[in-house]
């Protein structure tokens, strides 16, 4: 990468593209008003989205997008955010009810024909071929070609241009492997704009991304806004609203709860909209004001390497009393995976000892996993539709998964593995865990795949809570988790730290990390830079850290280790390279978030490559 | 009859036609719809090479019933014949369905059927021999044991190989085939072989050892009960124990199971020594009921067919006794189709490759299905939009 090149979102190039999309318009500035008539404009007529099974995921949405205009859809888990998007990119066909582009219907039955329409959908995960480099990426599907074969010097040719008219710092040389998620999402929106995109949707797209990243993508997509294209931001995050869109509509059970022009409305009142009733904001309860405890976790000079080389703990020292919660913050990929994977005894440490309640953890793989709950560690796994429940298996069935071969669930008396299951007391014992989580399920014998992330999480905290653990590590536990259940799944954590269980918590959500914390620890390139009480924090200084800027060399994170100190920060000189978005990090969290009147449409075949 | 016939049964037809959209659209009942379709173009297949398709037809979808009427000669001996190969042939797929079925729900996909079908057959055979002087009561279990030991074994090896060593079960499974297969053919013919044969096979089993005919003319045992037992036991050990939880979470889910805590490697050791249990248990049918000796040239392969029944029983074990039996009553169609009309049994091998074309195209129905209620709702008839409406499970 060249030096101009390490810094994503980076401000500077705005002008360049704006002088690049402002000559290419071939429409008379000024001359057309915002309506319906207006090139580029979307619109959805009383959309419905009926699934052959009867379920009504989208009902009777009307909204409209006009370019120069961000516009964000907001709702819990299952209001029919993703369904609108899927049909807004062709994945789903409406049941009944018209989208329109430009005043005219469309129906597009492919995401090629959504494409080729101009629009563009960067999804919350993006999928690239991780040997291929970004050019190869961006230009998948619509190569260049010399013969038969890909023109890879055109193909970086063309990609490097979007990428500098777009201000988007990527090398189109760089294999995707070597890319951060934060970057590779950037790929994912070059992909988008140099397919032509007028209509730009972007699926949570700071779910991944550290504070100062999510504030720059949130500059850009000001400016790409204002340079004339349509932007759809789907989101839970209220602040994103206020901070970069002109118009919202929350979506509540597969309906529009409501619209409004952003600067109309305050943050609580959009919340209660999304919710559908006033949220009081939580604020950090002080944690018991005890005199230090015996570690129930202690973790000293741990040094580990994953599999795949991708991670790396090292140096590691950290410890967790017990009726203490201790938060990880970090950017994604940091190493706070793998800390979660050692914990669970999926790995073993290489170096260092890890020990709950004084009882060391040994053993890897399968074995590795029985001590580890053996001794009292219970999980919510990051990826919980993967590993933390089995989705096509009943509510029941996850939820006894971790007692599957002991009463309530086996009947007593009968010995050993083939014991027969006492489905009665199974989903007894399921229908009081559902009752006091207070989860809305059909049944307990549906699939857990049918239940909202809100709820199927609620369902793996009640399996994981259910035995007492000594330990609980909680890896984003509300991510894509609706507002209510992020409440309830929040009072959960702290009434177990409040039975005296450790809790380690591993969140992007630094509000969540905040809120329910004792003690704050940073972790990056898998070593803590950051050691905090979680009273003396903010989010901005633990920003600073996460992307690099600041670096505690000393830092630990076991319970007589000292906080790092306030002043002064030491700019990160042994930790290279730092998280790319460093520089520009202060530039895009001063950036004006006001939004302006929207610049004139461009054309769009004039924004395509030639 | 009285003319004045509300409309009403018209507009319940017509809900009925939405609720049966619905059902389909959902993935319910497609295997009707499958078997239907696949005879339909089996028999646009037929009219293309057969002088009268319709007799041919009815010769593959009737052939294999035994005649009931009462005729000048009574019933006809052949039908009955025919009759009791389609259950044997049943009876033999469906302990070869179970045999796959069951480490396929651990996500083993083991081909290992064949082999551990025939070394089973084999120490069933060789226990009945050695025990000739018992009575029944020792012989038979014992037999028993010795095939569902033996084809357990040979199974638990994939199994083992997969998680001691990483090696996949598809290629070792295959491999031990070849194995077995050969060392089936070297020990019958070196040392079991029985010289008074006139060909290479062992000697006849004692007759306490032969499994006796329910239905006269015919092998049909009482392996016809226990198969049904067998399924449902296989069913019962799935749903009811924690080893069948453990089993089916490992297939559905193999990193949550592992995460869980669940034995994993010892559960997908598990599904795969099951499977050659029924696969032993199938070699134990074939030489104790059907064939009363083993010759060496044996034919290997029908362990593929099982591969096939537990696809249309979709590895439910108790829907494999009757998808095994579907499967033999079309065989024996073809054969009676074969014999009785100028259709080549080529075609009604066509025919049961289409069912399975069309069975595993789980999503071509509750597709069509979909397409038929946007046109109807197109038209203005009440379609699919009559559900009460139920938000919030999108996402």
């Amino acid at each position: 990468m060249s030096a101009a090149m390490n810094t994503p979102w980076d401000t500077a190039t705005s002008a360049a593209m704006n002088i690049a999309m402002g000559a290419s318009s071939d429409t008379p500035p000024g001359s057309a008003p915002i309506g319906a008539a207006t090139p580029g404009r979307l619109s959805l007529h009383g959309v419905s989205k009926r699934y052959p099974t009867g379920t009504l995921a989208v009902d009777q949405v009307s909204l409209s997008i006009a370019p120069g205009e961000v516009h964000a859809i907001v709702g819990e888990n299952g209001a029919g955010k993703s369904t609108v998007m899927k049909m807004l990119y062709g994945l789903e066909q409406p049941s009944a009810g018209d989208i329109r582009l430009d005043g005219r219907p469309v129906r597009w039955r492919t995401p090629r024909e959504a494409i080729a329409a101009g629009m563009g959908l960067v999804p919350q995960h993006v999928t690239l071929v991780p040997s291929f480099t970004v050019a190869e990426n961006v230009v998948l599907g619509q190569e260049p070609r010399r013969g038969p074969l890909l023109d890879t010097r055109v193909a970086i040719e063309q990609v490097a241009e979007t990428a500098r008219r777009f201000g988007l710092p990527l090398d189109p040389r760089t294999p995707v492997s070597r890319l951060s998620l934060g970057e590779q999402q950037a790929v994912g929106l070059l992909k988008a704009l140099h397919q032509g995109a007028r209509i730009l949707m972007l699926d949570e797209p700071t779910a991944v991304l550290a504070p100062q990243q999510a504030a720059a993508l949130m500059t850009a997509l000001r400016r790409y806004a204002d340079d004339g294209l349509a932007v759809i931001l789907i989101t839970h995050r209220i602040a994103e609203i206020r901070e970069v869109s002109d118009r919202f509509t929350v979506l509540r059970g597969g309906r529009v709860a409501g619209s409004a022009a952003t600067r109309d409305v305050g943050e609580a009142e959009i919340a209660a909209m999304v919710v559908g009733r006033a949220v009081v904001p939580r604020r950090s309860r002080p944690s018991p004001a005890s005199e230090r405890r015996t570690p129930v976790l202690s973790m000293r000079a741990v040094a580990v390497t994953d599999a795949g080389g991708r991670q790396t703990l090292e140096d590691l020292t950290l410890e967790i009393a017990g009726g203490e919660i201790l938060g990880i913050a970090g950017v994604e990929g940091n190493g706070q995976g793998l800390l979660a994977d050692v914990l669970a005894g999926l790995v073993r440490a290489e170096r260092g000892q890890v020990s709950v309640d004084g009882v060391p953890l040994r053993g890897q793989g399968d074995a590795g996993i029985r001590a580890a709950r053996a001794a009292g560690v219970a999980a919510l796994p990051e990826d919980r539709l993967h590993d933390g429940v089995a989705p096509d298996m009943s509510i029941t069935e996850n939820a006894i998964a971790n007692r599957h071969a002991e009463p309530p669930v086996v009947r007593r008396g009968v010995p050993g593995w083939f014991g027969a299951l006492d489905l009665g007391g199974a989903a007894r014992e399921t229908a009081r865990l559902l009752r006091d989580f207070g989860v809305v399920a059909a049944s307990p014998e549906v699939p857990i795949r049918s239940l909202s992330g809100g709820n199927m999480q609620k369902v793996v905290l009640a399996r994981e809570i259910a035995l007492a653990p000594r330990l609980l590590v909680a890896s984003q536990p509300t991510r894509g988790v609706d507002i209510g259940a992020c409440e309830s799944l929040h009072e959960r954590l702290g009434a177990l730290r409040d039975s005296g269980a450790a809790v380690l918590l591993i969140s992007a959500d630094l509000d969540e990390l905040l809120a329910l914390s004792d003690r704050i620890a940073v972790m990056s390139h898998g070593r803590l830079v950051g050691h905090f009480a979680a009273a003396e924090v903010d989010a901005r200084r633990l920003g600073l850290y996460m992307t690099g800027v600041c670096h505690d060399p000393a830092a630990r994170a076991d319970l007589d280790a000292p906080f790092t100190p306030a002043e002064p920060c030491s700019p990160s000189a042994s930790v290279t390279p730092s998280a790319p978005v460093a520089p520009s990090a202060r530039s895009a969290l001063s950036a004006p978030s006001t939004p302006s009147a929207p610049s004139t449409p461009s054309a769009p075949d004039e924004e395509r490559l030639p | 009859m009285t003319s004045a016939a509300p409309p009403a049964p018209r507009a319940s037809r017509r809900a009925g036609l939405t609720v049966l959209l619905r059902r389909v659209g959902a993935g319910i009942g497609t295997l009707p719809l499958s078997l239907a379709a696949a005879l339909l173009v089996g028999f646009a297949l037929t009219a293309l090479v057969s002088d009268e398709p319709l007799r041919a037809w009815l010769a593959l979808l009737t052939g294999p019933l035994p005649e009931f009427h009462l005729g000048t000669q009574g019933w006809e001996l052949r039908r009955v014949v025919l009759f009791g190969a389609a259950i044997e042939d049943a009876i033999t797929l469906a302990l070869l369905g179970l045999a796959i079925a069951l480490p396929f729900r651990a996500r083993q996909f083991t081909l290992g059927a064949d082999g551990q079908m025939f070394l089973g057959a084999l120490a069933a055979v060789a226990t009945s021999l050695a025990l000739a002087a018992w009575p029944a009561m020792v012989v038979l279990p014992a037999s028993l044991l010795a095939a569902m030991l033996v084809g357990g074994a040979w199974g638990l090896l994939p199994g083992w190989m997969r998680v001691r060593h990483g090696a996949s079960e598809i290629v070792t499974s295959l491999m031990l085939n070849l194995v077995a297969v050969q060392l089936f053919r070297l020990i019958l013919s070196e040392w079991m072989s029985d010289p008074g044969a006139g060909f290479i096979a062992t000697p006849l089993l004692p007759p306490a050892a032969s499994l006796g005919a329910l239905i006269p003319g015919t092998h049909v045992s009482a392996m016809l009960i226990a198969v049904p037992l067998l399924a449902w036991a296989a069913q019962a050990m799935l749903d009811r124990t924690s080893a069948g939880y453990a089993l089916r979470a490992v297939g559905q889910a193999p990193d949550f199971a592992r995460r869980m805590g669940l034995p994993v490697a010892r559960t997908v050791m598990l599904s795969t020594a099951l499977g050659g249990l029924f696969a032993g248990l199938a070699g134990l049918h074939v030489s104790h009921a059907l064939l009363g000796r083993l010759p060496v040239d044996l034919p290997a392969g029908l362990g593929y067919e099982g591969l096939v029944v537990a696809l249309l029983a979709r590895n439910q074990p108790r829907a494999i006794p009757m998808a095994a039996l579907l499967y033999a009553y079309l065989r024996a169609g073809g054969q009676a189709m074969e014999r009785g009309t100028d259709v080549p049994r080529e075609m009604v091998l066509v025919i049961q490759a289409l069912i399975i074309l069309f069975v595993v195209s789980e999503r071509l129905w509750p597709r069509l299905a979909e397409a038929l209620a946007r046109w109807r709702s197109r038209r203005g008839a009440p379609a699919v939009e009559t559900v009460e409406p139920s938000p919030g499970v999108a996402t």
